[in-house]
Parts: C-alpha cells; structure tokens; sequence
C-alpha cells in the first residue's frame, strides 16, 4: 500500500515533476497566505464607474460588454470574409455552432425556426461569451483604487449595506494585487480609508443586473411581438379572457388570465435573476477559493464555472426559444416552464 | 433598484446593444453561415446523385456489353453451325459428284469394253470366217463362185447352235 503510493507520487521523471508543481504550489499558497496576506475578495452587488470623475454610466460591465460584442463581431467578421465552400479552421468551429444551434432552434420550433433563429442564437452567444468572460485571469482582479470620498458621494445607497459588500478587494487572482497592503486582512476597512475603493476594471456583463434584464425585457417583449404576429389580436385573449360556460368558468378564465399576465412579469424577474445569480455566485465562489488557497483549490470550482456558463447559456436560449413557440401556439392549455 | 444596480439608462442601452448585435450577427454571421451550409447540402446530394446516376449508367453499359457480347457469341455459334453443315454438305456434294463420276467413268469403261470385246468379237469372227472359207475352199478346192452365198453360208455357220457367238 505505501509503496503503491510511493509509486504513484514518485514513480517517473513526470510523476516526480508533478509532485514537485503540486506540492511547491501548496506551499505557495500557504506562503502567500501567511507572508503576504491575501485581503478577502471585493463583491460588488452591480457595476460599478471604472472612472470616479467619469461618466456615471460607463462602469466596468458595460466596458466587458463591449468587449464581449467586439469579440463577437470579430469571430462573425473572420467567418464571414474567410467563407470558403471548402471549410476549416475557424469556419468549421462556427459553421458547427450555427449547425447546433439551429439544429436547436428546428427541433423546438419546426417552421418557425428561420424567424427565432437569430433572436435566440445571438441570446447564446452573447450570453456564453459574457459567462467565460468573468473567467478570464484579470476580469475582476484588475482594477482601481477609488478616492473614498468620491466612493461615499457617487453611491450613498450602496453605503448601507457597503461595511458588508463593498470597500474590499482581489478577486480570484488575488496574488495579482499584492500590491494591496499587508495589513489588508486584517483592517480592511483601514485600508479602505487609505487607498480608497476597489473597482475592477472588468467584469462578466452577466453578473451585471443591467445586462440579464435587458436580455429577459427584449426576450419577453419579442414573445408579445411574435405572439400578436402569429395570433393577431387573438393572442391577447390569453390575458383578457372571461369566456365561459357559467359565471363560475368565466371567473376562473379571467383569473387564469391574470395569472398569465403575472407570469409574463415574472419571467422577466426568473429570466434576470437566474442568469445573473449563477454567474455572479460563480464569481464569488472563484474568488472565495482563491481567497482561501491561491493555488490549486480554485481549479476544479473553474471548471465547474466553465460548466455553469455554458448551461446557463443553454437554458436562456431554451427558455426563450420555448416562450417564442409557446406564443404561437393558440390558447390551449399551458404548463409553466419554470 | 439602486441596491440592485439597475439604472434604466444602462438597461436600456443594453436592451440596444442586444440589438445591434442580432442585427449584425445575422447579418455576418447566421445568414452566410447557412446559406454556405444549405448550398454545401445541395451540393453534397445533387454529386450523390450524380454518382447514383453515372454508377446506373455504368451498370446499364455493364448490362449491354453482357448482352452484345451474347449476341455476338450466339452470331458467332450460328456462323460456325452454318459453316459446318454446308461443309458438311459441300463434301457431300462433292463425295456424290465423284461417285456418280466414278460410275459413269466404270459405266463407260465397262461399255467401251464391251464394245471393244464385241468389235474384237466381230473381228474374229471375220477372220476365223475367212479363215474357215479360205480353209474349206482349200478343202474344196474352189471357191464358192457367189460371193453373197458365200458369206451367208459362213454366217449361217457361226450362228449354228454349239458354235461360237455373240
């Protein structure tokens, strides 16, 4: 048994390399922890001003969503001026995606696909690249001290809930700002005071509120839109509707149809809170373990960040692909799809 | 809302970028991307196709050559069985050209010898009749004075039963 694990630790050339990395990370870790405290990770609720003289509106996720739309149109641009009848290289990486997505697309819609197509593939893309985006070393750890005057004037609602939430900093490469005082750890709030607040130059437009609603309020908006398309006015006989045998049916039909109308709202909140609650739960998670144990320990929770992006991705296309179809459908039965 | 974050300003700008980008996506990336695909396709089944067509040629020209060469072998066999049964029945005429021949050549033969045997028949029988008249008018010392009565006595001597004949 020992042997055995001597063998696996220490068997080969490789074997020994490995341990070694593995090991002199672990002490890395430990080092970093001891010698140079690592302060805990900064949280921020919403985006915040990358500039505190700046403009209010341009804070650190709209900056990452432009960034995110440039690597779009750059990946749409390559393909499309690279199209070649013969593929390859990036060609068939995209050619591949669409495949799948409209494959997507045409096993939920049928017919209608061509028309969602491009509402619910930009909604994948976007998302899925906005989701890996807070995964990239530096989105979130890079950033700016803000002046804490300037700090308590920009957002004096956020300062309620700021001795919790705000004023500290490193995200998952915590080792990236060591240049954070030493005492950090251990009086943040001091720390605070004497280089102001943190405000990470970057970060993932899906762990912005701003961005999930958008996406939720145009998805549910073109559900309307397709729905009156589809059905004309019929379609609004779903929320208005007080037919029925009886004065009892025709009461439960009209409550039926309030519900329905509630339940249009409420899937822009589950739409805008899921994404959103995922990714930026994701974060924090991120930089928890980076917090607790910079080398290592934080990988695995990558992967499964990797893994979550993607899904909620998925599940934002599917969910909107699945509203748009539900809308053409006429009234008949409907089951929740939350 | 502000503890939240959401500022209507940046939600909607955000609502208008979603915007532009389905716009530009589809119009630099969905659009050529299937059309490129959906042409690929019809590429992909209208070569099939023709490759189902050229193999169904091929299978009909396989076809044909089984069958031309049939007719050619069976030309051929008729040819050959032709060729044999009018040798066969050249030499046939030929073997009953020659026989006839051969047996008019005996006939005639055979005929000429009997003619010949009867001319040398004739012929003795002129000389030994001669011979007998000279021999009896020797015997009897004169001559028969008719000539005409002469030779008839001679005939009617040979033609006397137990005498030599035709």
């Amino acid at each position: 048994m020992g042997k055995k694990i001597v063998d696996f630790l220490w068997g080969s050339t490789q074997r020994k390399i490995w341990t070694s990395l593995i090991v002199i990370l672990m002490l890395a870790s430990l080092v970093t922890k001891l010698v140079l405290p690592v302060p805990p990770p900064h949280v921020a609720l919403s985006g915040e001003p990358i500039f505190s003289t700046g403009p209010q509106w341009f804070t650190n996720s709209v900056l990452t969503t432009i960034i995110v739309d440039i690597i779009l149109l750059l990946l749409a641009l390559l393909t499309r001026f690279g199209l070649k009848e013969v593929p390859s290289g990036l060609q068939n990486v995209m050619e591949a995606v669409v495949e799948a997505l409209y494959g997507l697309a045409e096993s939920v819609a049928g017919k209608n696909a061509a028309k969602f197509f491009p509402w619910v593939a930009t909604i994948f893309l976007f998302v899925i690249v906005s989701n890996w985006s807070g995964l990239i070393p530096g989105v979130g750890s890079i950033g700016f001290y803000h002046p804490t005057e300037a700090h308590s004037e920009e957002a004096p609602a956020g300062e309620s809930h700021g001795a919790l939430l705000d004023g500290q900093l490193a995200m998952v490469g915590g080792s990236i700002i060591l240049a954070a005082p030493e005492n950090a750890q251990h009086a943040p709030v001091a720390a605070e005071s004497e280089h102001g607040k943190f405000v990470p130059l970057f970060r993932a437009p899906s762990a912005d509120l701003n961005v999930t609603f958008a996406l939720a309020i145009a998805t549910m908006v073109m559900v309307q839109i397709w729905g009156v398309r589809h059905l004309g006015g019929a379609y609004f006989r779903k929320f208005f509707n007080w037919s029925g045998p009886n004065a009892f049916m025709k009461g439960i039909n009209a409550f039926v149809g309030i519900l329905e109308l509630i339940s249009e709202f409420a899937r822009i909140i589950a739409f805008g809170f899921r994404l959103f609650g995922n990714i930026f739960a994701g974060e924090i998670v991120l930089a928890t373990m980076a917090f607790l144990f910079a080398f290592l320990l934080p990988i695995p929770f990558y992967a499964l960040e990797v893994f979550v992006g993607f899904v909620q991705a998925l599940v934002f296309m599917m969910l909107a692909l699945v509203f748009f179809q539900m809308s053409t459908i006429s009234h008949g039965s409907h089951d929740e799809h939350h | 809302m502000d503890a939240l974050g959401i500022e209507w300003t940046l939600l909607l700008a955000q609502i208008v970028n979603f915007a532009i980008l389905i716009v530009l996506l589809r119009m630099f990336l969905y659009q050529p991307v299937l059309n490129m695909l959906n042409a690929r396709k019809e590429r992909i089944a209208q070569s099939m196709k023709d490759a189902e067509r050229v193999s169904a040629a091929a299978r009909e020209a396989e076809q044909d050559k089984a069958k031309v060469l049939e007719q050619a072998r069976r030309e051929a066999q008729e040819i050959r069985a032709q060729a044999t049964r009018d040798a066969e029945k050249i030499a046939q005429d030929v073997r009953g050209r020659a026989e006839q021949e051969a047996t008019d050549i005996r006939m005639k033969s055979q005929a000429d010898a009997a003619k010949q045997v009867e001319l040398a028949l004739a012929d003795a029988n002129k000389q030994i009749a001669d011979l007998a008249i000279l021999a009896t008018e020797k015997l009897l010392g004169r001559e028969l004075a008719n000539k005409a009565e002469q030779q008839r006595f001679v005939a009617e001597f040979l033609a006397e039963p137990g005498s030599k004949g035709k």
